[in-house]
């Protein structure tokens, strides 16, 4: 049953990246800004709960008030710093944005200090459980509903709602979406900020996974753009079905491959690029 | 401005040294990482060396030290290599010291050699590193040197079949190279041995791997810094349970051990410094640490490397005043013995590497705190790369 | 698409043929000078011209091609990696070593090029960036040839041309990389000025038309593709002659990341861009590490936000901006 264990164990490691990832793909999709300063957000998400709990906050009530601040500083990195980039082209946003995430690093550094920073998990998530056939870690388990509500909740706001409509609309064409009315700036700042919040809560959640540290938003960049890429610029299904993918993909090849899994996830990425260009589930614009 | 401070300082240094009582200023020059993921390293080498000055003073019979500290943002061959030349041949630095990473220390080797400059390694440890230049002396360890004496413990203490799990690098490659020997020389088998990507945050999958073959205990070398955490708690909840042993090495350092938390205790590890080896000097450099840089700061592998790196080039600036060579510097150290506060300490005459104890140690709880203690000593133990690839 | 965002995709205006002349002396004067007023920082100069060769070779891709890259340091370590090898086991002799590396690079280009190049966009960013991981993964598992993480040492250099030692100071590794540099550079602008480069204009612009006129535009991108793969490697070869010595960060994103950044601070599609930036990026990390290594990244971040804000054009814009006042003033004085 070793094998079952294992595939659980890439679905929680997928759904951290998948709740991570998802903020990126919309606004990459919706602002179609080049953004290499989403690790900064889910960096930021982690230290706050990381002192927050560390100062006797409960580990949920840390995580959403972290998720809070990391909306927040996106609300205002959107108007700061990514605003001014809509005009401008690709290489600018992706300078400015990687600017952006030095002076996140350096100002997290400066207060945080350089050592790690840990977020000890509630004793009822850092114990065992019985699923039948062997002890599972609590945690795994929470990740695994955790991300599952999340894709859920996101699938009713998005696919199902007023709000998911016009933001579907603003990605598939901005241009149209204006002139029927919707207002795409509030939209997109909006949309930004949550899916900064989202990256937030995703930092600290999956804080055992990828553990926080001053390189966080560069080290782990590549995996939520990987996630973004395979899965479709702009489909949070498309995330989600990557993220979950590549989550499993790279756990089972360290399990069975344990020296080759290095070649196996990057080969595994390439091979998917190169058969499903546009992404797994790529968004209408996009074609 | 700077080159007008330094103008002024060199014309002061200038009108002293024609005086009759000649005090000079003697630059040392340390690369480190104070930078980047790795910027612990510098913060714990420069908090060593201030603690040092501040036991032992900023002048030797009234020449004063000066450090100077370079930033190489961690294993960059390239900038090491710059700002060697930079230290040696604007600063005119007398010693070279520092050096986190293996690839560092060998970029700087020739340079080194040629310029006669005395340089003492604070921390990189593959084996082959001092024999790249007549100017190396190392403070540090070698891996194969911690890595050797707790397979040679481990399969005479009922642990018969291991699995290894190392990070895929050289320092990993190296660890399990040296710990499988020890053990398999005792009798033991090694049943398998895993290589772990470097990038590797999310060790379950291996560690589901080993629990299928119910060794028993798991020997690992882990990649350092933040993911230590996740590899141990992930033993904790997989392995543990199984009754698989931990066998390590560094993996328990002090400064991480609040971080890692309860999962952390019992864990065998060994190592040639524990911070709770009971000597004066070790009580010192911990009380000063704290002292005067908060009550959170500890010392580990890195203050002590920096520590007796700064007693290595004060006792050859005592011995030869401020001019002196890299050959005096050499000679004097080859076989030079103290106390540190790791214990007893000699840099070995004819390789110029660190001979000192290797301490197998056990995480335990103390009044609150995780610290490691030791239970047993492998005394003066020598480099076994260099005894098994004679030059 | 937005109609506003095509300004910024726009070629900079047309170098005006007398203007050109004295905007070349300037740069390889300057660079030349240093080599007599800054003798004491030859090695971070060597470095500074390594970086502007390696950005100058992203500009083809990056900036002509409108190939969006983020794995430009695979090429630039293969090349590193190839010289130290060729060193160490094949001949030292530095110009062999150098030219063993090109070609290895731009062959290694060639390959993943054809592989990768009919994607777009970030697809096209994410195939560079695993084929970058899966190169240094690859350095990092030989560790017989390559030394795996301790690095690959123990190159040493044959006398230049048989005849000049590289020495301590650094004076003829910094004279050799010049030289080599402005060989490359001459190439380069060479080449973007043939037709072969105006019509990497038009691919960049207008793919379609291109198309439609009958421009074999994959093979196009491919070429140029190549060619600054095999520019990289020369950069890499460089690097591994003049410090001896190779590291796994050669080949690590963080490299890509930063030549982006070089090029993109210091100007695209101008040749002078890498120039601009990489000597203000290898001095500003240079200078800001010294006064505070514990916030250097700060001094960066800033900087960069900053250019993005303030100057359209990169660094560039600045000396566009001079060069104008100047050609104003001269007008004014001079009477017609």
């Amino acid at each position: 049953m070793s094998e079952f264990t294992i595939v659980l164990d890439g679905i929680a490691y997928g759904m951290v990246l998948f709740i991570i990832s998802v903020g990126l793909t919309v606004t990459m999709g919706l602002m179609r800004v080049v953004n290499l300063a989403h690790g900064s957000f889910a960096m930021i998400g982690g230290y706050v709960a990381a002192v927050a709990v560390g100062a006797g906050v409960p580990f949920i009530a840390a995580a959403f008030g972290a998720a809070l601040v990391a909306g927040l500083t996106g609300a205002l990195a959107e108007v700061l710093v990514y605003r001014p980039l809509y005009r401008k082209g690709e290489l600018a946003q992706a300078l400015m944005t990687f600017g952006f995430t030095f002076v996140v690093i350096a100002a997290l550094t400066a207060i945080f200090g350089t050592s790690i920073k840990t977020l000890p998990l509630p004793e009822y998530m850092s114990g065992l459980v019985d699923i039948g056939f062997r002890m599972y870690p609590a945690y795994r388990l929470f990740l695994i509903a955790f991300g599952l509500a999340l894709a859920l909740a996101l699938w009713l706001g998005i696919d199902r709602s007023l709000y998911g409509a016009r933001l579907r609309t603003a990605v598939d064409n901005p241009r149209m979406a204006g002139a029927v009315g919707i207002n795409v700036n509030r939209l997109f700042q909006l949309t930004f900020a949550g899916g900064c919040a989202l990256a937030g809560l995703g930092g600290v959640v999956g804080s055992a996974l990828l553990p926080l540290e001053p390189y966080y938003a560069l080290r782990y960049l590549v995996l939520f753009l990987v996630v973004v890429g395979v899965g479709g610029v702009g489909n949070f299904k498309g995330s989600f079905v990557a993220a979950i993918s590549l989550g499993v993909i790279d756990t089972v090849a360290k399990y069975f491959l344990p020296s080759a899994a290095a070649y196996l996830f990057y080969g595994a990425v390439l091979a998917l690029l190169l058969w499903r260009p546009d992404g797994l589930m790529p968004a209408r614009s996009a074609q | 401005m700077h080159t007008l401070v330094q103008g002024i300082r060199i014309l002061f240094v200038l009108m002293l040294a024609v005086g009759p009582a000649a005090a000079d200023t003697v630059k040392v020059g340390v690369i480190m990482s104070s930078s980047g993921p790795f910027a612990r390293w510098g913060e714990q080498f420069r908090q060593a060396i201030e603690v040092f000055q501040k036991q032992n003073g900023k002048t030797v019979s009234g020449h004063t030290i000066e450090v100077i500290y370079r930033d190489d943002g961690g294993p960059n061959p390239v900038r090491a290599k710059q700002l060697a030349e930079e230290l040696i041949l604007r600063e005119k630095v007398q010693f070279l010291g520092g050096f986190v990473f293996t690839p560092n220390a060998l970029a700087v080797a020739d340079l080194v050699t040629e310029a006669k400059m005395p340089t003492v390694i604070f921390n990189a440890a593959t084996g082959l590193i001092t024999r790249k230049s007549p100017y190396f002396v190392r403070t540090s360890h070698t891996i194969p040197q911690a890595a050797r004496p707790i397979g040679e413990w481990a399969v005479k203490n009922d642990i018969k079949r291991v699995v290894t799990a190392v990070s895929d690098y050289a320092p990993g490659h190296d660890a399990e190279v040296y710990f499988s020997k020890a053990f398999k020389a005792g009798g033991g088998q090694v049943m398998e041995s895993i290589r772990i990507p470097l990038a590797t945050t999310d060790f379950s999958p291996f560690f589901e791997r080993i629990l299928q073959q119910k060794p028993d205990a798991v020997f690992v070398f882990g990649p350092g810094g933040p993911p230590t955490v996740g590899l141990i708690n992930t033993w904790a909840s997989r392995l543990k349970p199984a009754g698989i042993k931990f066998l390590g090495t560094a993996e328990t350092q002090q400064i991480d051990l609040p971080k890692i938390g309860r999962s952390a205790l019992g864990l065998v590890t060994s190592f040639h410094y524990t911070e709770t080896v009971d000597n004066p000097l070790n009580k010192a450099l911990w009380a000063d640490l704290v002292q005067m840089f908060g009550k959170d700061t500890v010392p580990d592998l890195a203050s002590v490397g920096a520590y007796d790196g700064m007693r290595v080039i004060y006792r050859a600036v005592e011995k030869f005043g401020p001019r002196v060579t890299g050959d005096q510097a050499i000679g004097l150290w080859r076989g030079m013995q103290f106390n540190s506060p790791r214990g007893p300490f000699r840099i070995d005459e004819k390789t110029r590497d660190v001979v000192e104890n290797i301490y197998l140690r056990r995480v335990e709880e103390r009044d609150g705190k995780l610290v490691n203690v030791n239970f047993q000593t492998f005394p003066m133990v020598k480099d076994p790369w260099k005894e098994d690839n004679p030059e | 698409m937005n109609p506003e965002r095509s300004r910024a995709t726009r070629s900079p205006p047309a170098e005006k043929p007398h203007a050109a002349g004295w905007g070349h002396l300037l740069p390889w004067t300057a660079a030349l000078a240093f080599y007599f007023l800054g003798a004491d920082f030859l090695g971070l100069g060597t470095n500074a011209l390594i970086m502007v060769l390696f950005a100058l070779s992203l500009d083809l891709v990056l900036g002509y091609a409108g190939i969006i890259t983020m794995g430009h340091a695979a090429f630039f370590g293969f090349g590193a990696y190839a010289a130290g090898l060729c060193a160490i086991h094949v001949t030292n002799d530095p110009v062999t070593g150098l030219l063993i590396a090109t070609a290895a690079a731009g062959i290694l280009g060639f390959v993943t090029g054809t592989l990768i190049l009919h994607t777009k966009g970030v697809t096209l960013m994410m195939l560079t960036l695993a084929i970058g991981a899966l190169v240094a993964e690859v350095a990092n598992h030989l560790r017989d040839y390559t030394g795996g993480d301790d690095g690959l040492h123990g190159i040493r250099m044959a006398p230049l041309l048989g005849a000049f030692r590289f020495d301590l100071w650094g004076h003829t590794a910094y004279l050799y990389t010049l030289a080599v540099l402005l060989a490359w550079f001459a190439l380069a602008w060479r080449i973007m000025r043939s037709p072969f480069g105006r019509s990497l204009d038009g691919i960049r612009q207008n793919v379609r038309r291109m198309r439609a006129i009958g421009t074999p535009v994959w093979w196009r991108m491919v070429a140029v593709y190549s060619l600054g793969a095999a520019m990289a490697g020369t950069a890499g070869a460089l690097s591994a002659q003049t410090t001896r010595a190779v590291g796994l960060t050669a080949l690590e994103l963080l490299a890509s990341g930063t030549v982006l950044m070089v090029l993109i601070l210091g100007g695209t599609r101008r040749l002078y861009g890498a120039f601009a930036g990489a000597v203000v990026y290898v001095v500003v990390q240079d200078f800001a590490a010294q006064v505070d290594p514990f916030r250097w990244m700060f001094v960066i971040g800033a900087l960069l936000m900053a250019v993005v804000l303030f100057l359209e054009n990169g660094l560039m814009g600045i000396i566009d901006f001079a060069a104008a006042r100047a050609r104003s003033l001269w007008r004014e004085q001079t009477p017609r």
